[in-house]
């Protein structure tokens, strides 16, 4: 199962969805959306310069012209700096915990870490997501008061969204080192 | 939507079913379907319509078939959730507006509900009760996407007042291209064809249910020395709370020993204590206010008659349970109820004061007589009349029916809403679905069916929770998300 392999997101679009198995207890999925594309940033620039040209025919106010200039630029980098997100990574090591990472398109990183204590099961589930209704991942964490409780809902692939058949690749990855786990920590 | 293309003619159930999941049908019956109930009205909200669809669904999944349950979002309550025998009920986030009912606009619950047909292979939509709007979108919805339709009406209308025009022409317009009507009670089947114009062949009556295990009777819990009459109902109008309240002082100034049980919760609450007030009854009205479903036996089994004011009803289920439960019943004689339950159960009068506390002092006459039945005897009368596994058995004739029929195709659907609804209406529905269609084809292209997700199916002849139950199928290839492997 290790390797490279292609699956789609909920919308269509295509994701990579990268497995690393460095040793029996220690796995690593990597999904990735394609890059941003040239087009798209060439069509957005295109529409927001044509708009603000009509409102310049109108108003005939120079300002407006460079306030595009700005609002362009600045879109673009917080766009990249904030809302693209090219990679997410979901590690995860027996005994030790699970690590999500998610790469933005700026090169920021940010790593969310749980530790397996907290770990209570790793699921799929649904939810009505704008005007769908999909399958994500979760993770379930205890309660640390009540034992059967569940504290919190930590979902994964957040921003990919691939479809279900990725996330039962995922999902059965995850169950073998789980069950590893839960073995380990019950035998001595 | 891959799975409803072609199926038009012949036995499309089986072709859609062939498709969808080959090579397990074999354990199975050959004519089970994907049906989707929809209404505004389910739990957690509490009534006739919630149960109706409750019990309904249970025993359809009993019987084989795959059922999810459509409805909006209940205050936290949104998304997904699994009832027993896994039972999916979607809670949508759409408004309210009133009543529990949503907004309509009859074009923004398309997207959602789309998805849903699609991702569960749905191939009946079965949509209950008139007053839901969400019902109707679903049915508008579903004719434009070439799904079999089947609505239940739980209620009757009048004809006179312009609400009943309006909400009346509205039905026409939503019925007069459905499969199939199911009413639950011959007078409500009247009221429903005359209202929607209908042919009477496609309508049927299939009764309400009641679980008579969850009501019987235990004579030990009411006091003989006193006579305790029991109201369960809301307190609105339309179920003639201002009958009660001209009842209540009459009877109680003539029988000492006679006391009252009210249970219930709504807008004419005020006057039942108001009467409670000036005739200083303290001691014998008790007002239990909003009772929870599992109470309601409870405290019908205190009481030794039931008394029922509907102004106008169906298909009265507080009468069966209260029979069930071994009371003598006393009921006004509007809408469907003649037809529920057999003389010697029940004593009818007409919606008055007078006459309702004849109806009354006979039941009182015959108590302390001793010339009533015994509550268990009434049980066990009662019990055999109404059982939830023979309306579903009944609903499943209905849907083997549907699913052999054709959909209107869109040009025959829309001659059908312009020669059926009037001139105006009927181009201004006829453009509505046009509309609809539209945006249908539009959202097909923005998100294709093929791009949406299979279910995991719960229930049905796939079903991973049947499966697990059951471990002599071969299960287990399926429920991905409910085994670790």
């Amino acid at each position: 199962m290790e390797g490279e392999r292609s699956f789609s997101d909920v919308c269509g679009g295509r994701l990579v969805l990268q497995c690393r198995y460095y040793s029996p207890s220690c796995r690593e999925f990597c999904v990735s959306c394609p890059r941003l594309s040239l087009r798209s940033v060439t069509a957005v620039t295109c529409s927001v310069w044509l708009a603000a040209y009509g409102l310049f025919i109108l108003c005939e106010n120079s300002m407006i012209l460079s306030a595009a200039i700005f609002i362009t630029l600045l879109g673009l980098l917080g766009y990249l700096h904030f809302v693209k997100i090219d990679q997410e990574t979901l590690l995860i090591i027996d005994s030790v915990g699970i690590q999500m990472t998610s790469s933005y398109a700026s090169g920021k990183e940010s790593t969310n870490f749980i530790e397996m204590s907290k770990v209570k099961d790793v699921v799929i589930n649904e939810a009505i997501y704008m005007q769908k209704v999909i399958y994500y991942l979760c993770i379930l964490l205890k309660d640390p008061v009540e034992p059967h409780g569940i504290s919190q809902v930590v979902p994964v692939f957040q921003s990919a969204k691939p479809r279900l058949d990725c996330l039962i690749e995922v999902y059965r990855s995850c169950q073998e080192i789980l069950a590893h786990q839960q073995a380990a920590s019950a035998s001595p | 939507m891959a799975c409803r293309r072609g199926g038009g003619h012949g036995q499309p159930t089986l072709a859609t079913l062939s498709r969808v999941s080959p090579g397990s049908l074999s354990t199975c019956r050959t004519h089970t379907h994907n049906i989707c109930m929809v209404s505004d009205f389910f739990y957690p909200n509490m009534g006739g319509v919630e149960s109706h669809i409750y019990q309904l669904s249970q025993c359809l999944i009993e019987r084989g078939h795959k059922v999810i349950i459509v409805t909006h979002a209940y205050g936290n309550r949104k998304g997904i959730r699994y009832l027993t025998k896994g039972l999916k009920v979607y809670y949508l986030p759409l408004k309210v507006m009133y009543n529990q009912s949503t907004a309509t606009t009859l074009f923004h619950s398309l997207p959602l509900l789309r998805y849903i047909f699609v991702r569960e292979r749905v191939t009946i939509i079965h949509s209950h009760s008139s007053f839901s709007a969400m019902a109707h979108d679903a049915l508008f919805h579903a004719k434009t996407m070439g799904i079999q339709t089947v609505f239940t009406d739980h209620s009757l209308f009048g004809f006179a007042d312009v609400s009943s025009v309006l909400t009346n022409k509205l039905l026409t317009v939503s019925l007069c291209d459905t499969n199939h009507i199911i009413c639950v009670s011959y007078t409500s089947k009247e009221n429903t064809v005359l209202r929607a114009a209908l042919n009477p062949e496609i309508v049927s009556v299939i009764p309400n249910a009641v679980d008579p295990t969850d009501f019987t009777p235990d004579p030990f819990r009411r006091h003989d020395s006193v006579i305790t009459i029991v109201v369960v109902s809301r307190l609105v109008y339309r179920k003639g709370t201002d009958l009660l309240s001209g009842i209540i002082p009459e009877l109680c100034q003539k029988y000492q020993n006679l006391n009252f049980i009210i249970g219930g919760e709504g807008p004419k609450r005020i006057i039942l204590e108001e009467v409670r007030e000036r005739y200083q009854l303290h001691d014998r009205v008790r007002l239990l206010g909003a009772l929870e479903h599992k109470d309601v036996r409870n405290v019908l089994v205190q009481g030794h008659i039931f008394l029922n004011t509907s102004l106008t009803e169906a298909f009265c289920m507080a009468i069966v349970e209260a029979a069930s439960c071994g009371l003598q019943v006393v009921s006004t004689r509007v809408g469907g109820i003649p037809e529920v339950l057999p003389e010697n159960l029940i004593i009818l009068c007409e919606p008055s004061v007078k006459s309702l506390c004849e109806g009354l002092e006979k039941a009182i006459f015959q108590l302390n007589s001793g010339t009533l039945l015994t509550p268990e005897n009434i049980h066990n009368i009662v019990k055999t009349f109404y059982t939830w596994r023979n309306v579903a058995e009944r609903t499943e004739k209905v849907y083997d029916w549907v699913s052999m029929e054709a959909v209107l195709p869109m040009d025959k659907r829309l001659d059908r809403l312009i020669s059926h609804c009037g001139p105006v209406t009927g181009y201004i529905f006829a453009l509505l679905a046009v509309f609809d269609f539209v945006f249908l084809v539009f959202l097909r292209w923005m998100t294709p069916d093929s791009i949406i997700d299979v279910a995991v199916d719960a229930t049905g002849p796939r079903g991973a929770w049947t499966h697990q139950c059951s471990h002599s199928e071969k299960g287990g290839e399926n429920n991905e998300m409910s085994k670790t492997r």
